[in-house]
């Protein structure tokens, strides 16, 4: 808790810093795997992927330009 | 109830007692204040500074506009990252591995690394750059920064680190006193900012990308893992949220006034036809109109930010590395309590400081593949970050995005891969634009 009302005195509020304070169960991923494929996940993924494969293509492009090796194909 | 009463018995007997509701929220916000200023100023780090100088120095007032339009974007996405941080306790790294599979795992976590260590290297040669311009050899300057950087975060403490970083997040104020000294015109610096005006002439290709350099910028890949990690490391609880959205919109809001300060000084030598490649060159520039001041606060602010950066890139490395291998990962450890974290964080800085030391090392091949690789990877991980905090089963329901949040966000994705394409297409296929 960020602050907790005295117990002993309702006007005193306790202000414990997030360090100080007693740890909380947050949202664990245990157990459940990989993300469940819905389609918006399939579409992303599948998206990502070809921005992937066209930013790799244009880097080999710029490497084999930079190595001179296209303009010997030229 | 009967949780309510486990927690007060489990809560330690800590922390400040306060009188009133409103002190209660403020001391609970500067509690939590901290990681959202970091990761957004930090984001103003040297390449920002030769960026935005270099578009107020070309184009003067006009691309001011763009820093508007970044502020919520900049909001929208650390929010999410802050958000995922809190409900999961985790980095963002490590929660690609677990709901993503380890290809996607190793290929956000070793191209992060590969782009946030060619930029420390960018990072130290603008150390050395600014300090050579104040008459310090590099030979000195930079293996001092190193160090200075290795002590920063090997004390075993976040907290003091957390401080001494807000500490150099404030000195960026010496931007506004700068801004002030060269008397810009206020109400046409309002106009520009609020009402989009391009330049005389017509819309170049150097336009174009200098206004996607801005994006790029301004949204760095390094800054997902950072935040998140960061709001892990100091624990913040489900109720800290709104004061760490606050803490976010803050630190975006004062990043780019920052921003905007730059291009102000920028704007200068474009109005008195001074021309520089770096932000050094113009600082050098000006001293004979605007003095001692100007000049040496635009070099050590130089440096401020490049330390900036440097620490929290290299804190994202350490913490996303340190996550994904299992090791301790904290800046609450001991050197020995937590080595590979440190050995990571260490290893970074010092070969990035190594190599800025070889002479004739092509510092514009390294910038070059900054840009690419940052290309690879801020697309994907801001996709798997709107994933994730699209994950019902991870998130439940109370911290997965609202449909409103999902509108921006996938509108702000498809521009970011949009630009992210453009800006790697003319770094690696040039002669497309010419």
């Amino acid at each position: 808790m960020a602050t907790i009302q005295n117990s002993y005195n309702a006007e005193y509020f306790r202000v414990i810093h997030p360090l100080d304070d007693a740890p909380e169960q947050k949202r664990s991923s245990e157990g459940l795997g990989t993300i469940t494929m819905t389609p918006i996940v399939r579409l992303s993924l599948k998206v990502l992927r070809g921005y992937l494969i066209v930013m790799g293509a244009m880097l080999l492009y710029h490497v084999l330009d930079l190595a001179g090796m296209l303009h010997q194909i030229r | 109830m009967m949780e309510a009463e486990v927690e007060v018995a489990e809560a330690p007997v800590a922390g400040r007692l306060v009188r009133r509701s409103w002190q209660k929220h403020l001391l609970t916000f500067l509690m939590v204040f901290g990681p959202g200023l970091i990761v957004m100023e930090a984001d103003n780090d040297a390449g920002a500074v030769s960026t935005y100088m270099q578009a107020g120095g070309q184009y003067g007032l006009h691309l001011l506009w763009t820093l508007i339009v970044l502020l919520p974007i900049c909001y929208f996405v650390q929010e999410m990252v802050a958000r995922l941080g809190i409900a999961t306790g985790k980095g963002h790294a490590a929660m690609i591995y677990e709901r993503f599979g380890k290809w996607w795992g190793h290929f956000s976590l070793f191209d992060l690394l590969f782009v946030n260590f060619l930029t420390l290297i960018t990072e130290f040669a603008a150390i050395s750059l600014a300090l050579s311009g104040l008459g310090v050899s590099p030979y000195i300057s930079v293996p001092v920064s190193a160090l200075g950087l290795t002590l920063m975060v090997v004390t075993g403490s976040y907290l003091r680190w957390e401080r001494i970083v807000i500490a150099l997040c404030l000195m960026d104020l010496t931007w506004f006193a700068l801004a002030d000294l060269v008397h810009p015109d206020w109400a046409a610096v309002v106009s520009a900012a609020v009402a989009p005006t391009m330049p005389a002439g017509e819309i170049t290709s150097s336009l174009i990308f200098l206004v996607i350099a801005i994006v790029g910028t301004t949204i760095a890949p390094w800054q997902l893992f950072f935040q998140q990690s960061c709001v892990a490391e100091k624990r913040l609880r489900f109720s800290d949220l709104k004061w760490a959205r606050l803490d976010t919109l803050i630190g975006a809001t004062f990043t780019v006034l920052v921003a905007g300060a730059m291009m102000l000084m920028g704007n200068y030598g474009f109005e008195h036809g001074i021309r520089f490649e770096d932000p050094a060159q113009f600082a050098g520039a000006i001293m004979p109109i605007l003095g001692h001041f100007a000049r040496n606060g635009i070099l050590l602010l130089m440096v401020n930010a490049a330390v900036l950066g440097t620490t929290a890139i290299s804190l994202a490395s350490a913490w996303a590395y340190g996550e994904v291998r299992g090791w301790e990962h904290s800046l609450h450890k001991k050197l020995w309590e937590a080595p590979g974290f440190y050995a990571t964080y260490i290893a970074g800085v010092s070969a990035a400081a190594f190599i800025v030391l070889i002479p004739h090392m092509p510092l514009q091949l390294v910038i070059i593949s900054v840009q690419v690789f940052a290309g690879l990877i801020l697309p994907s991980a801001i996709i798997f970050l709107q994933l994730l905090l699209n994950d019902h089963e991870l998130l439940g329901e109370e911290w997965v995005n609202r449909p409103w949040n999902n509108y921006i966000n996938w509108s702000i994705i498809a521009v970011l891969f949009a630009l992210s394409l453009l800006l790697a297409s003319q770094v690696m296929l040039p002669n497309l634009f010419n």
